[in-house]
């Protein structure tokens, strides 16, 4: 028999919200809205910066996040569990190629691409296949071609870019696959107690598959979105304080401009599919650090830590960051010195 | 022997009892996080206030995330009940409320764009990929995309040279830096490609100028005669009137 919600009091150590709860999310809500439309906090311009840049990275990131979350419930609900395994059967030096070349077929962006990846950890592909799709789908999807393509066109380093940006990419995210190499999914992924509080729900008689669909898209915007509000409140804070002129001192020196616009990249937290047009912008950079830019930006960033830290264990992220920054770093001057 | 139980076909299959559902609070409590985002894209739509924080060549994202997150919110709450609801953890609700915070931000503040304090932190506008070629520039009317392009390009610099004298009529907002002589100021505009995170700026300055007449953040028509000096563009302001913030504050290449 179903338990009820009297036999349930607590969560695991946390205190349940009771009405008390509610009313302070409430007054805090109301308390905001109080402050801004009477207050006028937008008066003073650096408070009026931050909010219009923060409001901009939500409202251009979470679409795309809710995008990412509707993939991730279709393949988590839909799609059998045999198509993933057929990556499996593949001779193992062209899982993690065929895993970044994946990436072709999904449109999403970076911050789309952590969830559908957790699914697809959850559906049983091998994590390090899981790792490289996410982070090669954000550089070598066809929307971030075409919109590479478009920034650069009419320069003569516009194959380069094109070019170097893809090929790039997919090393570099299979360089962090590799060096994921057999951590099970156990070892990397955090769990997520509101996921295993929905499984507890679905005891006694299964939920209907497009029940189970919208309970898994909202989870996993709910999940996703909180981190990337972190990210964004970081990234606008950083945009509205950080001259960018300070940065384009160092553009002259070949390693410090590669460090320094993948430094950008990172604190900048623009989404895949339009940070080559501000990397274009950049024309006192060479090709080398544009390219780290590109390559760097879509794999770390300030709001993607904020999202691996809430999806995998600890030690993931600084994986992710010290692997895809060497190989970005190595690619990127070879690039430099070849095409440069 | 097997327990499986075999139906006839034909049989009439008598379902087990459905259990009684009640309301989840940690669905609902997601139902209504949604359903505020749905609200603010909803809002962002109807108000045309997308365009104070996304270019035109994105803002399509708007109504597709309306449609979405309202879709999301209604499924959410249709499947809310549930057989064996569990109370929601009040740091749980805390993180759902915070997540609503950004709605009430942009729902509640008053409109507002980039202006002058993020002027001087903005890298300067490149034109060289986008429309505004040599081509571009060097016939029909001059847009301050076309003069932004034109002080980071070789050849736009010098197809933009060869208009010194013409006459020109730009939109913008007044920024004026401690360095500014008083009769003068900058006549700025983001260029924004994707979200005002990747702005950029286009600016000229302008002389000629009524010193004190205006002060930064106020929008103004400035018409005259533009004279082009290597990285620098100087518009020799004939007339300057001050105009209302345009619907579409920002320029999109």
């Amino acid at each position: 028999m179903a338990q009820t919600t009297a036999q349930l009091p607590t969560i695991g150590p946390s205190r349940v919200a009771d009405r008390r709860t509610v009313v302070g999310v409430a007054a805090m809500l109301v308390a905001v809205a109080l402050v801004v439309s009477v207050g006028d906090p937008g008066r003073i311009a650096w408070v009026r910066t931050f909010f219009v840049i923060f409001g901009s990275l939500l409202i251009q990131a979470l679409p795309f996040v809710m995008l990412g979350a509707f993939a991730a419930a279709l393949v988590e609900v839909f799609v059998p569990i045999g198509v993933f395994e057929k990556l499996g059967v593949l001779p193992r030096p062209l899982q993690l190629p065929a895993a970044a070349l994946a990436g072709l077929a999904f449109p999403i962006c970076e911050c789309g691409s952590v969830p559908v990846a957790r699914r697809l950890m959850q559906r049983g592909l091998m994590p390090s296949a899981a790792v490289t799709f996410m982070l090669a789908a954000p550089v070598l999807n066809p929307v971030v071609i075409a919109s590479t393509y478009v920034a650069f066109r009419g320069r003569s380093t516009l194959w380069t870019m094109v070019g170097g940006r893809f090929l790039l990419g997919m090393l570099v995210a299979i360089a962090v696959g590799w060096v994921v190499g057999n951590r099970t999914k156990d070892q990397l992924l955090k769990p997520n107690p509101e996921e295993e509080h929905e499984h507890l729900l679905e005891l006694g008689r299964p939920e209907a598959r497009w029940r189970r669909f919208f309970v898994h898209l909202g989870n996993d915007f709910l999940f996703m979105g909180r981190y990337l509000l972190l990210g964004a409140t970081i990234a606008a804070a950083i945009q509205t304080f950080l001259p960018t002129s300070v940065l384009t001192g160092v553009a002259a020196r070949p390693v410090i401009s590669v460090l320094a616009m993948m430094g950008l990249a990172a604190a900048l937290s623009l989404c895949s599919e339009s940070d080559a047009f501000v990397a274009a912008s950049f024309v006192q950079f060479g090709p080398a650090a544009q390219l780290g830019f590109l390559v760097f930006g879509p794999m770390v960033d300030l709001k993607l830590v904020a999202l691996y830290a809430g999806t995998f264990r600890r030690g993931f992220a600084r994986t992710v960051v010290l692997v895809s920054a060497v190989a970005t770093l190595v690619g990127a001057l070879w690039v430099g010195v070849a095409f440069g | 022997m097997s327990d499986a139980i075999l139906a006839r076909p034909g049989a009439r299959v008598v379902d087990e009892p459905r259990l009684p559902r009640s309301w989840s609070p940690t669905r609902v409590a997601g139902a209504v996080v949604l359903g505020a985002w749905a609200g603010l894209f909803w809002f962002l739509w109807v108000t045309g206030r997308e365009a104070l924080y996304l270019s035109t060549r994105t803002d399509w994202i708007v109504p597709v995330a309306a449609a979405l997150l309202t879709a999301a919110t209604a499924g959410r709450l249709a499947s809310a009940k549930v057989t064996a609801p569990k109370p929601i953890a009040a740091r749980e609700l805390w993180i759902m409320g915070l997540m609503v915070v950004p709605v009430v931000l942009v729902v509640f503040s008053h409109p507002a764009t980039l202006g002058s304090f993020s002027a001087g932190k903005r890298a300067g506008f490149s034109g060289t990929s986008f429309a505004a070629s040599a081509g571009d520039i060097g016939s029909g009317d001059l847009t301050l995309i076309d003069v932004a392009a034109g002080e980071t390009s070789p050849e736009g610099e010098r197809a933009l040279a060869k208009r010194a004298g013409e006459p020109v009529d730009f939109v913008g907002f007044v920024s004026i830096r401690d360095d500014t002589p008083a009769d003068e100021f900058l006549l700025a505009r983001y260029v924004v490609t994707c979200c005002v995170a990747d702005a950029t700026i286009a600016e000229v300055r302008v002389v000629d100028v009524t010193p004190g007449q205006f002060s930064n953040e106020d929008w103004v028509r400035v018409q005259g005669t533009i004279y082009p000096l290597g990285r620098e563009v100087i518009v020799d302001a004939s007339e300057i009137t001050a105009v209302e913030r345009p619907d579409g504050p920002y320029l999109t290449p």
